[in-house]
């Protein structure tokens, strides 16, 4: 059954940003988890070749943000871009060579990081300004009221393909699933910001760091097993929460390819079911790119 | 325990009074709101073997918090100061006393700085102390440090006297819990060296990880977490902390934990107390501190 919601009495607020550069610092150098050093890219800036459906690990990369890394240069017009921006929102571009390209949100990782055609994002720079149709934030499930929506553009549930089930439940396809021992940095912050690194997915590393999660792909959406994500993120039996990976690889330990929050409740109010097509861009294809 | 010769500093640390922004409230895990107390500064009715979970407070510690007001002095402040280091009042009403390090925070960093009860109460913000830092660096004996084994944010002369007991090739640390790594929250993936790590219990859950009687100062040790470059998961590594805060009602916070050790699990013994489990006393700091 098609999912009930509040969307209409939600509003459209237009934001902007900029693409953010990669940061270094005169250091150069951070660990990973066996106590080597690496210089890697990933965060920032303009990242090419990794799109919704992409492996999410397997890159000499950390930290890896598909496509664009987008920030406001003031910093409370940036909170309010970074907790107002939704996955799926579209993005359009306003300067440089290929201003007025559509993309769409992804996910939050204290950059809005956003999804574009490689041809796109092969002509885009640093400095380059987009517009944000920020469309979401308050959305409800009015047939499961225990459940919070967080981060999701009204458009996306459907397209994902989440529905009220026969026996009430939120149904909900997932291409994988994480138990609560991955959960890395990022716990502890709000469910609106950035996302929640997981670890068990160090590919090329050693054994004794997986915990199978190295077969991850951007956009997958996952289950976290026993996470609270309604109010912050924090371990909770009994609770679980829906989320969308928006980031890849990571070597720095305790972080890891990382879910936007999208729904979180009791367990019970839940019926999770595998299916590897369980995608974001299978999502995207169903939305269209046109704001 | 073919220890380096450790490098001792001074370093500058004054006491932190509280901040809050425009807004009072944080929400708590169920989306309830609450004015924070307790978080910093001089915290006074709070004692080492108190309940973490007796307070209405947010990471309340029995310990003042000592900061640095530039940024990058105040992460190598809390890098720097160990369990058990000597912490001198330098001006105020207090000057001369003596107290010792209980712990550390993380995030923008904090130095938890215990003093005796009549010490404490002259204490304000603003205070300046000294930290005489050392014990980063510290090694076990070759046979666990071969392996990986390491200590951290401890001064390893402080060691004998808390049970943990480190004989050549093994460790036996009596704890008052042991606990699995998904309860670690706030402090996973950033630097053990300066930053605790939250464990998420509250006084409803608690009891079924066996943690229902935690209190301050109590030694704790986690399975499959390994601290040495950033907290992360990693089969078969145990890493010991310190209880050195109270619970908050946040999601994804809980008890401060600053780890101490962190070691293959072949190599360590560890003996749960759940009712009568002895870390981190008054007495001991005191000791450690040299208060007289």
């Amino acid at each position: 059954m098609t999912l009930s919601t509040n969307r209409n009495r939600l509003l459209m607020q237009i934001l902007t940003g900029e693409v953010w550069p990669a940061l270094g610092d005169r250091h150069a150098y951070r660990t990973d988890a066996d106590g080597a050093p690496f210089v890697l890219p990933g965060m920032g800036g303009v990242t090419l070749g990794v799109h919704p459906g992409d492996d999410a690990t397997g890159y000499a990369a950390d930290h890896l943000e598909p496509g664009l890394s987008i920030r406001h240069r003031e910093e409370r017009a940036n909170m309010a871009l970074q907790f107002l921006t939704c996955v799926g929102n579209v993005v359009t571009v306003r300067t440089g060579p290929v201003a007025g390209a559509a993309g769409r949100v992804i996910g939050q990782h204290a950059y809005v990081l956003t999804d574009f055609a490689e041809s796109d994002l092969q002509q885009m720079c640093t400095g380059d300004q987009v517009v944000v149709h920020a469309y979401g934030q308050g959305l409800k499930l009015t047939d499961h009221r225990e459940i919070v929506v967080k981060n999701a553009d009204p458009d996306l549930l459907d397209g994902l393909g989440i529905t009220t089930g026969a026996d009430g439940r939120l149904r909900v396809p997932v291409a994988a699933r994480v138990p609560a021992e991955a959960v890395g940095a990022g716990t502890g912050m709000y469910s609106e910001y950035a996302n929640t690194d997981l670890m068990g997915a160090y590919a090329g590393q050693g054994e004794d760091l997986s915990l199978g999660l190295e077969v991850l792909r951007i956009g997958d959406v996952v289950v976290l097993e026993d996470q609270d994500h309604r109010y912050g993120r924090g371990y909770r039996p009994g609770y679980t929460t829906i989320g969308v990976i928006s980031t890849g690889h990571c070597r720095l330990f305790g972080h890891g390819p990382g879910p936007s929050t999208l729904l979180s409740g009791p367990t019970s109010a839940f019926d999770v079911v595998d299916d590897p097509g369980a995608n974001l861009s299978n999502a995207f294809a169903a939305m269209g790119v046109s704001a | 325990m073919n220890a380096p010769t450790l490098l001792a500093i001074n370093a500058l640390g004054i006491v932190e009074h509280p901040g809050l922004d425009g807004n009072p409230y944080l929400t708590d895990a169920d989306g309830r709101p609450y004015v924070p107390t307790g978080e910093g500064g001089v915290v006074l009715g709070l004692h080492l073997g108190d309940s973490v979970f007796g307070f209405d407070a947010d990471h309340a510690s029995p310990a003042v918090s000592l900061i640095h007001p530039e940024q990058a002095a105040r992460h190598a402040l809390t890098a720097f100061a160990c369990l058990g280091n000597r912490v001198t009042v330098r001006a105020g009403a207090a000057a001369g006393a003596v107290g010792a390090v209980l712990g550390k925070r993380g995030e923008q960093g904090r130095v938890l700085a215990w003093f005796p009860p009549d010490v404490l109460a002259q204490l304000v913000p603003g205070d300046v102390m000294v930290v005489r830092a050392l014990g980063q660096g510290s090694r076990l004996p070759d046979p666990i440090a071969a392996l990986g084994g390491q200590l951290l944010n401890v001064d390893p002369a402080v060691l004998p006297t808390l049970s943990v007991v480190i004989d050549g090739a093994g460790i036996t640390a009596g704890v008052r819990g042991r606990v699995p790594s998904k309860l670690i929250g706030n402090g996973i993936g950033r630097p053990a060296h300066q930053w605790d790590l939250d464990l998420q219990v509250d006084a409803t859950t608690a009891a079924a990880v066996g943690l229902e009687g935690l209190r301050l100062g109590d030694l704790v040790a986690v399975d499959d977490l390994d601290v040495r470059h950033n907290a992360g998961y990693r089969r078969g590594w145990v890493t010991v902390g310190v209880v050195v805060t109270t619970t908050s009602p946040r999601a994804g916070l809980g008890p401060g934990l600053m780890p101490i050790m962190c070691v293959p699990q072949q190599v360590i013994e560890v003996t749960s107390a759940p009712d009568d489990h002895v870390g981190v006393t008054a007495a001991l700091l005191a000791q450690w501190g040299g208060v007289r």
